[in-house]
């Protein structure tokens, strides 16, 4: 015997799956070989043995049922639209919700954060705080005329305080202060409102509910439809 | 029963088409199943996970013999749970006496049709057989189930087992060796079989 090739020929042999030749060499080295035709023989015997193996009945029928296989009911072909509008109108009234939640906020904070005027030049707190400052603004430009050296020159023999024309420079200008005005009375602007209007919003709930609803409905009459089959 | 008609159904999501194939291979399955596994129980369990997953991976089913496509499932499934009974071993349930002692043969574990005596006795061989199968290495056990118990040939063992044709002629070989050599410590137990079967030569 020449090793497990010849073990494996042997086995193939007995299933058959030899081709006619290889068989008839294996034969006819069998009647020559002893230890060949034992290991043979061994084989034999055990498939034979194999094969006797009584067959077992199953213990239980093995059919699956829809739940076990997790198949869901053939919903009806609007399913998806519906279900994409409600989706769709969810996230929409979500996002309006952040927008007014955010317009409110703005609102509330340009409201508290706008310029309280100055008591001793406007003489006196102004109802609009939005209109004060325009009007301070119009007043402004005849100051930014003046040049800031003149206005200097006039203002230092009244005070009497001898200062150079470099130190003059420095000091506030009139027209820095028409500047300032200026951009005070450009900068607190009314906020625009951005807020989602409530009819939107009141729309959007619609859809969702009937939306919603209508999808319970036609997964729940798909699943009775289903288990009455 | 034409089969490519109620594979295609099944295919296509029928249930009741593929229930239809469960009927016609669950023995086959079962049995299979009950040979790798060497347990009852166990084998139920594997057989329907495997139909589970045949319906769930029938689309993968391009044709050629559904046996050995079926056969693979069933040998996944039980791969599946040998390795699930090596992590989670199982205490067998001993069920004890007033004073704490097990009771070592449990009233309902008797088979009320036959005698202890009677069933050993009739189920000598297949008790031996299944002992020598369990004791082959998982691989070459898997072969010979599929090759001498459930008749499949070598193709069909090496579509099963996911495995080349010369895998499969070495595993079967080897396999059958080994039971012969682990058989013979039963001969004086069995065989009629056995020993009828080295007489006839």
């Amino acid at each position: 015997m020449n090793g497990f090739r010849d073990l494996e020929q042997l086995s193939a042999d007995l299933d058959g799956q030899l081709a006619p030749s290889e068989s008839a060499r294996l034969k006819s080295r069998l009647q020559l070989d002893p230890e060949l035709a034992e290991a043979y023989e061994d084989m034999r015997q055990a498939k034979g043995i194999l094969q006797k193996l009584p067959a077992r009945k199953a213990p239980r029928n093995f059919t699956l049922t829809r739940k076990m296989v997790g198949l869901k009911p053939p919903l009806p072909r609007v399913y998806p639209t519906f279900k994409f509008a409600t989706t769709f109108a969810t996230i929409l009234f979500a996002i309006s919700l952040v927008v007014n939640g955010l317009s409110g906020s703005r609102m509330a904070y340009s409201a508290a954060s706008a310029p309280v005027p100055d008591v001793g030049q406007g003489g006196g707190a102004p109802d609009d705080l939005f209109t004060m400052p325009m009007a301070a603004a119009t007043e402004a430009p005849a100051a930014t005329d003046a040049p800031a050296t003149e206005a200097a020159a006039q203002l230092a023999p009244e005070l009497g305080v001898a200062e150079s024309s470099e130190r003059i420079v420095e000091t506030p200008t009139a027209k820095d202060d028409a500047s300032e005005l200026q951009s005070q009375a450009q900068g607190p602007q009314e906020p625009r409102d951005f807020s989602i209007p409530f009819i939107w919003q009141a729309l959007l709930i619609a859809v969702i509910l009937i939306g919603g609803l209508a999808l319970g409905w036609m997964n729940q009459s798909a699943k009775r439809k289903w288990r009455n089959e | 029963m034409d089969e490519a008609v109620l594979i295609h159904s099944a295919q296509n999501g029928d249930l009741d088409a593929f229930n239809t194939l469960v009927l016609h291979y669950q023995s086959l399955v079962f049995n299979t199943a009950v040979r790798v596994l060497g347990d009852d129980d166990l084998a139920a369990d594997a057989s329907q996970e495997a139909f589970i997953s045949a319906f769930r991976s029938l689309a993968t089913f391009r044709g050629g013999s559904f046996k050995a496509w079926l056969m693979r499932t069933v040998t996944n499934a039980c791969y599946d749970e040998l390795r699930r009974q090596k992590r989670k071993p199982t205490t067998p349930l001993e069920p004890e006496t007033a004073e704490g002692d097990e009771v070592d043969s449990p009233k309902w574990l008797a088979d009320p049709n036959l005698t202890p005596a009677q069933k050993l006795e009739a189920d000598e061989l297949e008790h031996a057989i299944q002992h020598c199968l369990d004791a082959l290495p998982l691989e070459f056990r898997t072969a010979v189930v599929l090759a001498d118990i459930q008749g499949l040939d070598y193709s069909e063992v090496a579509i099963a087992s996911k495995v080349p044709l010369g895998t499969v002629k070495s595993r079967v070989a080897r396999a059958r060796l080994r039971l012969r050599e682990c058989l013979r410590g039963f001969e004086e137990l069995l065989p009629s079989a056995f020993r009828l079967e080295s007489e006839e030569i």
